[in-house]
């Protein structure tokens, strides 16, 4: 039997705000989260934009005890686990009573914790190596940490699909949750910005390269070079429908289908498309709906120049001459690439924009290069027409991995 | 609990450092060979210890055909070819199956650490003009699984599962919940991990690794030795497995998983996690303690671990605890991380298919705290119908996972 999947509260660490409704206020603003690069060791690199938090006070989500223990990605996914669960309604005393899980997606855990770990035994000997940070090397550091924080003691698991981990990872507490495995689960994703991973991305040429007219990490736009490496964290919680309303849970949105699709012909650079394409599909079809019922798309793309266009010729082909009539966007614009967290943050957004009847534009976008698909690529702020109910979420790895996600409106 | 299908094991590939594939492995692991030597990979002269469990000789161009094999790290290297082995040890020919409803999960604890390795001593030595793209393209965990499917052509749910020392029960229990919602029709399941500087420091700092042998539960237990590996299982329906004439290891009866969220690196002092993945195992498989013939332990040899291991297989079991051989296989292998509970799922399918229980090598001398049947030193024949296999992380992360004889 197939249970139903409530969405029951939100957290988010973000760049353009510490809720969802700030954030999808500043995303329908126009506010950027990306600027100026700061810090000298990052001289000398091409690009010159991130998008990482330039203000995050741990101490304002976590009180009471030592966060000595946790490192910054730790920290972020412990703040947004508080803001996720007083959001939802649960307190200290129920979480004792109840076995709640947690499902993190993430790219890197903390590249900048296992380095540091490592570049210090290199440097000062192995017995010089701290302990306590050893325990953060491991990459599901930040979920273990997150659940000692807040006591939560369900099936506790850290997905790594890439820049789709948030996705899968709220694909996989879904399933939990509609096949009877956990009754509540917090899931979403988080990554940090650090050296290491901005030096790999940009030795990669990944990055958005500054130009003399300026930086173009713009989704879909013919100008875009790269992507700018952002960071955050976003959890929501998942719980058995029935089990949330028997709570008196207030029921914001559901997960009614999820789709993922592996590009085995990544490395021969083709077939991009056609896995983004068949996730999107097997989603509508986990969810027994027609892409023809979806009101408004929510896109993977951060201003790449390869992946970025495999994605809208995969959303060109799954709404099979339609694409041009559903509006899609990529917040993406504003708030940067931020890894881990990019599907879940996305799905936040999504879920307020559906309850708010309105969608973000994709700041900066202008023109696309010709053979772009024509889609509905939304330039400003749009007014969702009225019974919009349905959205699709979509997240793209850099190495082959597609994952879609069906949010709708309660 | 109920499963809409029942999902069987039907290959089984493994490298380890006793051995490569089933035959290999299995003959060291009856016979009580050791895997554990002085450390190769790298140099431990500054080290206080100097054990480790590597794989020797292994030879990834025997195994990766369709990706350069240089063009992957270790961990991939080693996926592959224990993927590659376990669809030989199948049988399933790719060409009969939708390649695109074929997954991989993989579980892990580090992915690929030598190219972050790299990284830190381009770093310390002043040279970051060295750090190429290979970096970013081969570091990040997520490319093991996704190097699998590659070379198999898999276009399905392809995904790490980064769980720690628990991460190949997790790959295993996730790939069963996408097969038996029929979200794929073949998935290759399980863990890999390459011997690791990183992780090796770590444990060394921790005071955890034995100085000398590795003797999980005996009473002068001193520690783990670390380890590297890979083992991948081929997971499908029975009902499909049937129907192409394959033979069946056994079917995965059901998993429990759950967090001690108590501490990052030493387990609850009263097992509470381990006991409520042990008895959410046990429920979701329908079966009662008295059912259960083998427990593969995760069975580190340090102090702590088999200690509050031995408690809460007690606290699960209660007086039946002391009938069921527990035996740690970690004794032989060191400790290959995610890749641990992969190999012990392995074991636990082939105790099943050869009803004989390997044993805890190095075990002299019985420990008060931990009293129960380790199967010391010597293999043992013994009809096994259910096996359980228990691997705990850091994270507080805990997992059992139930395998069963497959009736007809």
């Amino acid at each position: 039997m197939k249970r139903r999947v409530a969405i029951t509260g939100m957290g988010v660490i973000s760049s353009l705000g510490n809720s969802s409704a700030e954030l999808h206020s500043a995303l329908c603003k126009g506010d950027t989260g990306l600027h100026k690069i700061e810090g000298e060791a990052f001289h000398g690199f091409q690009c010159r934009q991130s998008g990482n938090l330039l203000s995050f006070q741990p101490e304002t989500f976590l009180q009471g005890k030592p966060l000595r223990s946790l490192d910054r990605t730790g920290r972020m996914v412990a703040a947004a686990a508080t803001l996720a669960l007083a959001n939802s309604g649960w307190s200290r005393e129920t979480l004792s009573q109840r076995d709640v899980g947690l499902v993190l997606g993430t790219m890197f855990g903390s590249v900048h914790t296992i380095s540091e770990f490592d570049r210090r035994a290199l440097v000062e000997g192995p017995a010089y190596a701290s302990p306590l940070d050893f325990a953060n090397t491991v990459i599901n550091a930040a979920a273990g940490q997150a659940a000692i924080w807040h006591n939560l003691r369900g099936i506790n698991s850290t997905i790594a699909c890439g820049a789709a981990s948030g996705l899968a990872a709220l694909s996989y507490a879904a399933d939990l949750v509609r096949y009877g495995r956990q009754t509540a689960v917090l899931a979403g994703g988080a990554d940090e910005f650090c050296f290491e991973s901005f030096c790999g991305f940009e030795r990669a040429r990944l990055l958005c390269a500054a130009a003399d007219d300026g930086e173009f990490a713009i989704p879909f736009d013919a100008r875009r070079t790269g992507f700018a490496l952002a960071e955050a964290a976003a959890l929501l919680m998942l719980e058995e429908w029935e089990a949330a309303q028997a709570r008196g849970a207030r029921i914001m949105g559901e997960i009614v289908g999820h789709g993922s699709a592996y590009n085995p012909m990544r490395r021969r650079q083709n077939g991009g498309s056609n896995a983004i394409a068949r996730a999107i599909r097997a989603a509508t079809e986990d969810a027994e709906v027609s892409p023809a019922e979806i009101a408004c798309v929510s896109a993977s793309a951060n201003g790449s120049t390869v992946i970025d266009k495999e994605e809208a010729v995969a959303l060109k082909a799954v709404f099979n001459g339609k694409g041009s009539q559903i509006p899609v966007t990529s917040i993406k614009s504003m708030l940067g690439e931020t890894l881990g967290a990019s599907g879940a943050v996305q799905a936040i957004d999504l879920i307020e924009s559906l309850s708010n009847g309105v969608l973000p534009g994709c700041l900066g976008l202008d023109k696309t290069e010709a053979d772009m698909p024509d889609l509905d690529l939304c330039r400003e702020p749009r007014k969702l027409q009225a019974g919009c109910g349905l959205g699709l979420v979509n997240s793209v790895g850099f190495d082959g991995h597609a994952c879609a996600l069906l949010v709708a409106r309660t | 609990m109920s499963r809409q299908a029942t999902i069987v094991v039907t290959g089984l590939g493994m490298l380890t450092p006793i051995g490569t594939g089933r035959e290999q492995f299995w003959n060291a692991l009856v016979g009580g060979r050791s895997g554990i030597g002085p450390v190769k990979s790298f140099d431990t002269s500054n080290y206080s210890v100097h054990l480790g469990a590597e794989i020797q000789d292994f030879q990834p161009q025997n195994y990766v055909s369709e990706l350069a094999p240089e063009s992957i790290g270790r961990s991939s290297q080693l996926a592959i070819a224990a993927a590659r082995l376990a669809l030989s040890d199948a049988s399933l020919d790719l060409n009969k199956i939708d390649l695109e409803r074929a997954g991989v999960c993989v579980g892990t604890t580090s992915g690929e650490p030598h190219f972050i390795e790299r990284f830190d001593d381009h770093y310390v030595q002043g040279n970051l003009a060295n750090v190429g793209e290979e970096f970013i393209t081969r570091y990040p965990c997520h490319v093991v699984a996704g190097h699998v499917a590659g070379e198999l052509g898999f276009g399905g749910e392809t995904m790490m599962i980064a769980t720690a020392c628990a991460a190949g029960n997790y790959a295993i229990a996730r790939a069963c919940d996408l097969l038996s919602a029929g979200k794929a029709e073949a998935m290759l399941a399980g863990g890999a991990d390459s011997f690791s500087r990183i992780t090796y420091t770590g444990f060394a700092r921790l005071g955890a690794i034995a100085p000398e042998v590795c003797q999980p539960f005996d009473r002068k237990r001193k520690g783990m030795v670390p380890g590297e590996g890979a083992a991948m299982l081929l997971l499908e329906t029975k009902e499909q497995a049937i129907a192409r004439g394959a033979r069946i290891y056994c079917e995965i009866g059901g998993y429990g998983l759950s967090c001690d969220a108590h501490h990052m690196t030493a387990a609850h002092p009263e097992g509470q996690g381990a006991v409520r993945a042990m008895r959410m195992a046990l429920e979701q498989s329908g079966i009662t303690p008295e059912d259960v013939d083998y427990i593969s332990a995760h069975g580190t040899g340090t102090p702590t671990n088999d200690r509050l291991e031995t408690i809460a297989v007690k606290r699960t079991f209660g007086s039946q605890a002391y009938k069921i051989p527990i035996s740690s296989v970690k004794s032989m292998l060191g400790h290959t991380m995610g890749a641990a509970s992969a190999i012990e799922a392995a074991v636990c399918a082939l105790t099943i298919e050869r009803g004989e229980i390997p044993p805890t090598m190095n075990w002299h001398e019985q420990d008060p705290e931990c009293d129960l049947d380790y199967v010391p030193n010597v293999a043992r024949q013994h009809k096994v119908r259910v096996a359980m296999n228990n691997a705990y992380a850091f994270g507080g992360t805990n997992s059992s996972l139930v395998l069963r004889e497959c009736m007809a």
